[in-house]
């Protein structure tokens, strides 16, 4: 059980260097997410983890198998959920599961019983037994996803996996993910929706400009300075309040209430409770962006300035 | 092995099922049947076959059948794999167990299966032949056999285009390309070709001595024939010889050289195709460049001057070398090497991409 490992991955297309240099590891049993702005080579990493593009250079190990030279066991042990969405237009989910599971060896019968399992997976019963072009892009997203568990892989690499789903279809998947997790499955997701992520992933690669982030800059960027959102029942108040403890000058007020960058989470607790002690009514007081957020928003300012 | 052949299979499978859900896939085979009913109609007519025999209604229906298996052809099989990449299906199938030979092969396999079905549905028609009289069973069995290895050929074309170029409709319009360079390109590359290598003949005439003759018309005294001396010109003859694989890789050759030949009692074909067999086996032969015409040793007597010997078609046709093979190897080859560079170029993980392309 080995998960995912990879080192200095590197490749470009022609000109255009789409990684220049990937290195993380994922450990079974987690969820990781990868993040990072478009174009920052994400979905050209996951097809060089799904055994589909080969590095220029560095190394990449699936489940413990090089997909450059042992894509066949890779294969056996990935599952791969593309960002594009395709399928068989004419065949019936039920029979374009039932194919791709015997795609990877599975006899008939066996094939037929995965494809009913994953469509009771997926919530997609009542359409099992229509063509795949009628479904919706949600529907669709569900489908790959099936697809990608059909042969109950070890690695599990979704690329944009929530995109196009509906609230209920991401509660759904976002369970679905911790569950895997929870049976020792290693899942690597990408997304930008952040606050997505958020709350499914154990832990995350950031990738920006074909690099992933080192180790340090991820844990020197969760400790700078965030902002949080301050909301009260009395405005005024509140801003009064913060500009008597000389928060005047940083604090961004608008209808919302105010957001105030602390340095730590300890000085937030303090104006917290200095707050609620001079009897401002306060309703909430809360990050306002989320962790995975705030450091790939700080991430990307330091690569600005760099 | 079995191993491949399941994996292939399910491929081939997977394409056909995909294919017999569409409506325009029996809508193209109506219209064939309809416009081979036609053809075959106008030609009983026209040859008023029902007196003199099916060769010429069947010689004419297998034709049709080729042209409008090679037309039909490219369109079922030019978009196989790429058109499965702009439908986000074959990176999908890339990261099963699936390997790209079972793809490419399953591919082929479903491509000339479907084209398959035209011919099948032609075979009534070729049959029409033997209730007409003159046409053997064989005869449209080999034929049969030969028009299916020819639909496996543009397949195979297609199928290899597909995976190799990038856009679906680029590669469908190349594989037509290739299949005109094949049935009308090689035509104008033999005549052409032949035509622009001339070599000079120098022909010598031994004639007789007419004027020296008796009024019996016959040598003097019963002594030797008179003879004039030896005259020579030059000329220039088109080298046939040196081009004659491009007549032998047209599909229309190869099909007519390989249904076999039947000859009348002076040794010439009976039906259009054995003619076209004579025709591309004599080009094979290198001119005569020195021939040399002796009257005289020719001499029989009065009005005995019975010329050279000329070969008869059958002799020409059985010293050489059989042209359906030499266009059915050469097709093979590019059919075979097709498929081998979409292999080749549709192998994953990838290295080079070419610009423009995308894997997924």
């Amino acid at each position: 059980m080995a998960g995912i490992r990879v080192e200095g991955v590197a490749r470009s297309f022609g000109e255009v260097h789409a990684v220049r240099n990937a290195a993380f590891e994922v450990e079974p049993g987690t969820v990781a997410g990868l993040i990072g702005p478009n174009g920052a080579g994400k979905t050209t990493l996951l097809l060089m983890l799904a055994s589909l593009l080969a590095p220029d250079s560095g190394s990449i190990r699936i489940a413990g198998y090089d997909p450059v030279t042992e894509p066949h066991q890779v294969r056996r042990r990935m599952g791969w959920m593309p960002d594009t969405l395709g399928s068989w237009p004419t065949l019936t989910v039920r029979a374009a599961l039932a194919t791709s599971g015997r795609m990877y060896g599975m006899s008939s019968d066996a094939a037929s019983d995965r494809a009913a399992d994953l469509i009771g997976l997926v919530s997609l019963d009542p359409l099992a037994d229509q063509p795949t072009r009628v479904l919706s892009r949600g529907q669709k997203q569900r489908l790959s996803l099936a697809r990608a568990l059909v042969h109950d892989p070890e690695v599990l690499l979704l690329d944009e996996p929530a995109s196009g789903l509906d609230p209920a279809a991401r509660a759904a998947l976002r369970e679905l993910v911790r569950k895997l997790a929870g049976d020792g499955k290693t899942v690597l997701v990408s997304s930008h929706v952040l606050a997505e992520l958020e709350e499914m992933a154990d832990t995350a690669v950031y990738l920006a400009d074909g690099e992933t982030a080192a180790p340090d800059d991820v844990a020197r960027a969760g400790q700078a300075a965030r902002g949080w959102r301050i909301r009260s029942l009395d405005a005024d108040r509140l801003s009064a309040a913060l500009e008597a403890a000389g928060f005047g000058a940083v604090a961004v007020v608008d209808r919302f209430g105010a957001v105030v960058p602390f340095a730590s989470e300890a000085d937030a607790a303090q104006m917290l409770a200095h707050l609620v002690g001079v009897g401002v009514p306060i309703s909430s007081f809360a990050p306002a962006v989320g962790d995975l957020e705030h450091v790939f928003h700080d991430l990307n300012r330091q690569g600005g300035e760099a | 092995m079995s191993g491949f052949l399941r994996g292939m299979w399910l491929i081939v499978t997977l394409d056909l099922k995909q294919r017999v859900r569409g409506v325009a896939w029996y809508v193209l085979l109506g219209v064939f049947v309809l416009l081979v009913t036609i053809v075959t109609v106008l030609t009983v007519v026209a040859s008023n076959a029902w007196d003199t025999g099916g060769g010429a209604v069947f010689s004419v229906v297998v034709f049709f059948v080729l042209l409008l298996g090679t037309l039909v052809s490219p369109a079922l099989s030019g978009n196989a794999i790429n058109g499965e990449r702009d439908t986000g299906t074959l990176a999908t199938t890339q990261v099963t167990l699936i390997t790209t030979a079972q793809l490419v092969v399953g591919k082929w396999l479903a491509a000339w299966l479907t084209a398959l079905a035209f011919l099948a549905a032609s075979v009534p028609f070729l049959v029409f032949g033997i209730v007409l009289g003159q046409i053997t069973a064989a005869t449209i069995l080999i034929s049969v056999l030969v028009l299916a290895v020819e639909l496996a050929v543009i397949a195979a074309i297609g199928v290899g285009l597909s995976g190799v170029l990038t856009r679906p409709l680029f590669s469908v319009v190349v594989t037509y390309l290739v299949v005109a360079a094949l049935s009308v390109g090689t035509l104008i590359a033999f005549g052409l070709g032949g035509a622009s290598i001339q070599s000079d003949v120098r022909q010598t005439t031994i004639a007789v001595d007419y004027e020296a003759l008796d009024e019996n018309g016959l040598p003097p005294n019963g002594s030797e024939v008179p003879c004039l001396g030896p005259q020579s010109y030059e000329y220039q003859t088109p080298r046939f010889d040196a081009v004659w694989g491009f007549l032998a890789a047209n599909p229309y050759v190869v099909v007519a050289d390989a249904s076999p030949i039947t000859f009348d009692e002076h040794g010439s074909p009976r039906d259009l195709f054995g003619w076209i067999a004579v025709g591309v086996r004599q080009a094979q032969h290198a001119p005569d460049l020195e021939p040399v015409y002796d009257e005289c040793a020719d001499w029989k007597g009065y009005n005995g001057y019975v010329g050279s010997d000329y070969e008869t078609p059958r002799e020409i046709y059985d010293r050489s070398v059989p042209s359906w093979f030499v266009g059915l190897a050469i097709h093979l080859l590019l059919g075979a090497g097709a498929l081998a560079w979409a292999w080749r170029r549709s192998e994953v993980p990838v290295r080079r991409l070419p610009a423009g392309s995308r894997i997924a």
